[in-house]
């Protein structure tokens, strides 16, 4: 058995402390997600048993099945919340590349203030805004569109995109775009053959960062811009299994995690770009 | 063809003057090296030329034609950079490529002429590769690779060699002046390195602070140094400077007066020397053990043996400069004890007050045959 590095070695009692902290951290986390799990597979009359049984007796993956039939539209909800997510991710990449590119490469006036003006931004939630946005957006004449839903989205989520990817973009070495120019390549050029696939790892961060910001805060655009069903993203239609008389919580848990389930498989392939040390050999460090 | 002219050419940072007026004519196939200490202006220089910096007023001419104003791909010129500037994702193949790429060259011409250039830098077995898996010598040559496809009529060099260790840098400098030989460009090269300046140039160019302190061909400027900036900055161990009043002027040369002794030396003199404080320099290699024309006492120090040469550092005369001499590999000489050396006349260099060197009256075309005929060097 090889030992481990000397600076990563530690005292049995320091071990302890460790993953006492971990366990502690991990089961305020965690625990959550494995009780809407187990809820999942319990029968609903189980539910509200007494004593509450915390393991499932009987259980079984009937809810990810009648959930289907409960709510008709759910498969639709989680195309919503797909497909508002991607189109908020997509525009924002086309917005914040360029730009990002911009911060990091170029100086003129009023760059610092604008960079300030964006974390600025970002202190406000959508929340604060939503009266004023729902008066333009009824001005507009956008409500209840996909529209009203993705704009605001894009809007929210640019500034702390262009943050993250002008930081990544300044870590690429200026000598590259200098050979570029040097060689007879514009600007947009070098961006696309250079800096872009130097770039692809702070991409996808701030792709996989987007996509979940966008899917978080659907749920308060969504509630507010749009009352028609067909274009519900998968926070709202959650709602569906609210009944009259009951909440059906089985049917709501099973239908939590298969509602996020594209999203993470959508962000574990992603994370194949999330490749270090892609700079390697570009200039001597 | 490749001709520069640089004519009085200065730029600002802001009210800083860092290049104050360079004037500098650079003939085509030749290999010019700008050297100097750092922060003197001579990587801004190049970047000028290159294109990369605004020119702040003075004109740069490529062929007689004003390129101030042209981006550096219609100057003519390609440049290699210190840190390499590679791109990381691409093949060596299309690191070359690139700026045929940007150009839209048909794919045949292409590939012809990127093979060619690989198969002068060695780098054929490579093509494949990325530039992470090759050897700093090898990222340079695919650096210079990358600059020979343009078929430039400037290459510019910005200390391309500093990266690499020294065993690679004297390789690399050697197949550096065969490449000048091979393709007969005009080659414009930034170091700090004085064995880079003074083994691949043609023609160095001293710079001092944004100004040109000397240009001349290594030899003139080892022998005949213009002033003490540069007496001091080629050669090393660095020359040593005695500071000595002149007692008189004659045909033979300037005499001088250090500590009691007086000694000729065969100098040009200028009008109104008598009585002033010179400085006399004299190169480590030329201190001699034994007595000279001038002969010290000193204490050496610290000795340091090379194999080839002892160099030996004493303090002298409480001016806290070393007095360094570079004497025979196996000189008998300890640390702590006395030792007498002298200097011959004829190796001395003088300076004025104000730092001009008078010239000394040695025939460079004795020294350096290559300077008998511009044309063979």
């Amino acid at each position: 058995m090889t030992q481990p590095a000397m600076i990563n070695r530690y005292r049995w009692y320091e071990l302890i402390a460790i993953y006492a902290g971990i366990f502690v951290f991990l089961a305020f986390i965690l625990s959550p997600f494995v009780e809407g799990f187990l809820v999942s597979l319990k029968p609903l009359g189980l539910l509200f048993s007494s004593p509450y049984k915390f393991w499932p007796e009987n259980g079984s993956f009937d809810a990810y099945r009648t959930m289907w039939v409960s709510v008709p539209g759910f498969a639709r909800y989680i195309f919503n919340s797909f497909f508002i997510s991607t189109i908020v991710t997509a525009i924002v990449l086309v917005l914040v590349v360029p730009s990002a590119y911009a911060f990091a490469r170029f100086k003129f006036r009023g760059s610092g203030p604008l960079l300030a003006a964006f974390l600025a931004v970002n202190m406000f939630s959508g929340a604060v805004l939503l009266i004023p946005l729902f008066r333009l957006m009824r001005t507009l004449g956008v409500l209840n569109t996909y529209f009203a839903m993705i704009v605001p989205g894009v809007a929210f989520l640019i500034p702390s995109a262009i943050w993250l990817l002008r930081t990544y973009m300044m870590r690429i070495p200026r000598e590259l775009d200098e050979a570029a120019f040097v060689d007879g390549a514009s600007h947009f050029y070098t961006l696309r053959r250079v800096i872009l696939p130097i770039a692809m790892p702070g991409i996808t961060v701030v792709a996989i960062t987007t996509f979940i910001g966008s899917y978080a805060q659907q749920f308060i655009f969504a509630l507010t811009f749009n009352s028609k069903t067909e274009y519900m993203p998968l926070p709202i239609g959650l709602y569906a299994y609210f009944g009259r008389q009951e909440v059906i919580w089985n049917e709501l848990m099973a239908a939590s995690f298969v509602g996020i389930a594209p999203a993470v498989i959508l962000i574990f392939l992603m994370q194949r770009y999330l490749v270090a040390g892609l700079t390697a050999g570009a200039v001597k460090q | 063809m490749g001709q520069l002219n640089l004519n009085t050419v200065q730029k600002f940072y802001g009210t800083f003057e860092v290049l104050k007026g360079i004037e500098l004519e650079v003939k085509n196939g030749e290999f010019v090296v700008f050297v100097g200490p750092s922060g003197c202006g001579k990587s801004t220089l190049l970047r000028m030329i290159a294109g990369l910096d605004e020119t702040s007023s003075g004109d740069i001419l490529i062929d007689g034609k004003r390129v101030n104003d042209l981006p550096p791909v219609k100057r003519g010129i390609a440049m290699v950079f210190q840190s390499y500037a590679l791109y990381p994702h691409m093949t060596v193949f299309e690191n070359i490529a690139f700026p045929l790429r940007v150009e839209k060259m048909p794919e045949e011409k292409l590939k012809a002429k990127v093979e060619h250039a690989a198969r002068i830098l060695h780098l054929d077995q490579r093509l494949q590769q990325k530039p992470g898996m090759l050897s700093g010598g090898q990222r340079q040559r695919v650096a210079i690779g990358r600059a020979i496809v343009r078929e430039p009529k400037i290459f510019l060099f910005d200390e391309p060699l500093s990266n690499l260790d020294a065993a690679l840098r004297a390789d690399m400098r050697i197949e550096l002046a065969k490449l000048h030989r091979q393709l007969r460009a005009t080659m414009i090269y930034v170091t700090h390195d004085q064995v880079e300046a003074m083994t691949m140039a043609d023609r160095i160019v001293v710079l001092n602070a944004g100004e040109i302190a000397q240009t001349g061909a290594p030899l003139e400027l080892y022998h005949k140094p213009a002033n003490i900036f540069v007496a001091g900055f080629i050669g090393n161990p660095k020359m040593n400077f005695l500071a000595v009043t002149c007692t008189g002027v004659s045909d033979a040369g300037v005499q001088v007066d250090y500590k009691g002794q007086r000694v000729v030396v065969p100098v040009r003199p200028h009008a109104g020397l008598v009585g002033r404080t010179l400085t006399l320099g004299v190169r480590p290699e030329h201190i001699l053990l034994g007595a000279g024309d001038l002969s010290l006492t000193v204490t050496p120090t610290v000795i340091e043996r090379l194999g080839a040469h002892t160099v030996a550092y004493a303090a002298i005369g409480g001016e806290g400069e070393n007095y360094c001499a570079m004497l025979p590999g196996t000189v008998a000489i300890r640390p702590e004890e006395q030792v007498l050396t002298g200097i011959r006349a004829g190796d001395c260099h003088l300076f004025d007050e104000a730092g001009i060197a008078l010239e000394r009256r040695v025939e460079l075309t004795d020294i350096d045959m290559g300077l008998l005929d511009p044309a063979a060097a």
